[in-house]
């Protein structure tokens, strides 16, 4: 709640940044002409959106040579497989008639994941059977299984920060590179409040909960200079999921689509960046049937129609989205922040879906 | 061929798009920015193109190292123009051999499907095969020995030391002329209506009552125990652990990274799959079973009348559907293979058990009280 300044501030304004940050002056391109000053141009104003340009078949054809060869090396080759799929799926997102660009590479995500497997998935698996092993009595194996599920709880918000600070740190539009400036440990400490007190308050606290995660992770989040804001509060979104849970069960489920798609429209409307404010069309019926329809095609071909409904729900996903009002991009500049793989690593284990591939 | 070309700049520093144009010369590309006029040189050797490689993509070349200065150029026809005039230009995507990258990946698709199948139908068995023989003996027997629990807890057992005994006694003159082998067998019967034999590894097998009451004579239950001897002989449940376990990595490799929801689609497919692969082992099974009979002495009519018995139940939908029939995929065909192994040993004369006294053995789990005899799940 204290994070929530509208607006963009200067990126050392909130005292000592998190992560060390690689000042815009320091990286300076061989070649480039000096810049004079320019005077910023007028902002341009209308709504604005992003187009997925991708095809299935290209997709096909990437994950095709990716099967091929993670099967003859074994495996290894998943990583810079990961990366090929997202280099493209990065590349076919255009937006002001640039494309987007991934800068993550398989070494890099190699060494996350092997980091994450040693300072978390080994030794919480070791701790997990060891007693049992070792033939330790039921209560030291309760004991020390609870200790496992705390542990892995802890890891679970580091996790989703370190992956989105990874994903945001490898994206750049027009040159400038998207990144996340937060703190690991406050969103641990927003998350692990989170879940005390969703009992305690029987549930209610939902949906400040997720509105305090969404707040956290995109008033943190930056283009270039440029910090995209946030102003949403739990409070509003009570009322739907409030009606979402009472209508679960006579619904079949079909009313949590509702309140997904509320969501999606309340944080777009609450979200801003370079002066303009993001909007959703989506509703309930929409995503349900892409969520739906999604699911079974992907279940009936086992998995092998995902390049096609891939590209049709990113697809979609756009369509629904738009940037709205005066853009001002001029005044953005470069500062970009050193950031390894190791969350993103970890999310693996988590199997976090933090969207896109 | 054309050497000058319409492209934007990107700085790396400013989120600013500035028109320029591009000339070709022979070492890299002479850039001049529309508005202000400045110039520079871009040699080919420092250019790394990161996009302009699929269909329908802009060409995007990058210069420096951690964050990028960019060309964009619209048509990919200047990848062309910059590879035929200059040989340090070789490293930029040809588009002249789009179609035969669109071959290659064809290739690849054949190749991916041939490695899979090949990796299904002989790497997984072999490797589960050769792991699974390499299981040390004391772990079979506590996998065994949970899988019992799990089947047969202690409470659903029918224990009576006499006819159980008489059960033994068929076990043990079946493996008594059997190779040198590790493990001790045991029968445990539980009292469920289910007709059903397991074979849990290490030597642990599982009566159910249901398929005990329907035997009509010792050798028709010599014929279901000589089956499930086999399969541990074999390891093939243990062997069938490893399958599992590889054909999941198999099908994750195969269908990327889409997890959570296709995992219900796989695990259908993989429950196919396994489907599939226990039909050889309980054909080897249903040979080696009929052999170990002959051995022993035992007339295989037995097993061969119990088959067909289960078979005719099931064709005509009884009650219980038996169970051992659906695990165990018998077939007309199947039968017909034992008959035709059968007939191949000489028939001894001797009985197992008079057929009375069967009777009481068949109904082992028969004193007890009506509600223990209700199959709980």
């Amino acid at each position: 709640m204290a994070d929530s300044q509208p607006g963009a501030v200067s990126p050392f304004a909130r005292g000592p940044a998190p992560r060390p940050t690689v000042p815009t002056t320091t990286i300076r391109p061989a070649s480039a002409p000096p810049t004079t000053p320019r005077p910023p141009a007028p902002a341009s104003s209308g709504s604005r959106r992003v187009i997925f340009r991708g095809s299935g078949g290209s997709l096909f054809g990437i994950h095709v040579v990716n099967v091929l060869l993670i099967l003859a090396t074994f495996g290894i080759y998943y990583f810079w497989a990961k990366v090929r799929v997202r280099n493209y799926l990065w590349s076919q997102s255009e937006f002001e008639s640039d494309r987007f660009a991934y800068h993550g590479t398989g070494r890099e995500l190699l060494i996350g994941f092997v980091k994450a497997a040693l300072f978390f998935f080994l030794p919480a698996t070791l701790l997990n059977m060891l007693p049992e092993l070792l033939g330790a009595s039921p209560v030291v194996i309760i004991v020390t299984r609870m200790l496992v599920s705390i542990f892995a709880a802890i890891f679970i918000p580091i996790a989703i920060v370190g992956a989105r600070r990874y994903r945001l740190s490898r994206t750049s539009w027009r040159g400038i590179r998207f990144s996340l400036r937060a703190s690991t440990g406050e969103f641990a400490r927003l998350w692990i409040r989170g879940w005390l007190l969703i009992p305690l308050t029987l549930g209610l606290y939902y949906p400040s909960f997720i509105v305090n995660q969404h707040r956290f992770l995109t008033s943190h989040s930056w283009f270039g200079s440029e910090r995209f804001s946030f102003e949403g509060r739990g409070r509003d979104l009570l009322p739907a999921w409030f009606g979402a849970v009472v209508l679960f069960v006579p619904t079949l489920g079909l009313s949590w689509f509702w309140f997904a798609a509320k969501r999606q429209r309340y944080y777009a409307e609450h979200t801003r960046v370079a002066g303009a404010r993001f909007r959703s069309t989506v509703t309930g019926a929409k995503l349900a049937w892409l969520t739906i329809s999604t699911w079974v095609g992907l279940i009936c071909t086992i998995g092998l129609a995902w390049p096609w409904l891939t590209v049709r729900r990113t697809r979609r996903t756009f369509e629904w989205l738009s940037l709205d009002g005066p853009l001002a991009l001029d005044n953005i500049t470069q500062q970009a922040q050193q950031v390894n793989a190791t969350g993103e690593g970890l999310a693996g284990f988590f199997d976090a879906d933090l969207g896109f591939t | 061929m054309r050497l000058d070309w319409d492209a934007a700049y990107l700085d790396g520093r400013t989120a600013a798009r500035r028109r320029a144009t591009v000339h070709i010369t022979r070492t890299g590309l002479d850039v001049a920015l529309i508005e202000g006029g400045t110039r520079f040189f871009w040699p080919f050797r420092e250019i790394r193109q990161t996009q302009g490689t699929y269909a329908g993509e802009q060409v995007r070349l990058e210069r420096g190292r951690d964050l990028p200065e960019a060309l964009l150029i619209g048509d990919v026809d200047f990848l062309s123009a910059a590879r035929a005039a200059s040989p340090e230009a070789s490293h930029l995507h040809d588009p002249a051999r789009r179609r035969f990258r669109v071959g290659l990946t064809f290739g690849a698709l054949v190749t991916a499907v041939a490695l899979a199948l090949g990796i299904y139908y002989v790497g997984i068995p072999a490797f589960a095969q050769v792991a699974a023989a390499r299981v040390p003996v004391s772990w079979e027997e506590s996998l065994g020995s949970a899988i019992v629990d799990h089947f047969a807890p202690t409470a659903r057992r029918c224990e009576d030391p006499v006819r159980q005994a008489r059960i033994d006694a068929i076990v043990t003159q079946l493996t008594a002329k059997v190779r040198p082998q590790p493990y001790t067998f045991r029968v445990t019967v539980v009292n469920s209506a289910i007709v059903n034999a397991v074979a849990a590894p290490g030597g642990n097998i599982i009566l159910f009552r249901g398929l005990l009451e329907r035997t009509d004579n010792a050798e028709e239950l010599a014929g279901v125990l000589a089956h499930e001897i086999e399969h541990v002989l074999h390891r093939h449940v243990t062997r069938a652990i490893f399958q599992h376990a590889s054909t999941g990595i198999l099908m994750a490799a195969l269908v990327g990274d889409v997890s959570g929801v296709v995992a219900y689609g796989l695990e259908g497919a993989r429950t196919l799959g396994s489907l599939q692969m226990s039909r050889t082992a309980e054909s080897e099974a249903d040979r080696d079973g009929i052999r170990l009979l002959q051995e022993a002495g035992i007339d295989t009519a037995g097993m061969i009348t119990f088959f067909e018995k289960l078979l005719a139940r099931e064709r005509s939908g009884g009650d219980i559907v038996p169970r051992y029939l659906r695990t165990h995929p018998t077939t007309t065909e199947r039968i017909a293979t034992l008959r035709a192994l059968a007939a191949a040993g000489a028939r001894p004369s001797g009985r197992l058990l008079p057929d009375d006294e069967w009777d009481g053995v068949k109904n082992l789990c028969g004193e007890l009280p009506a509600d223990a005899r209700s199959p709980r799940r």
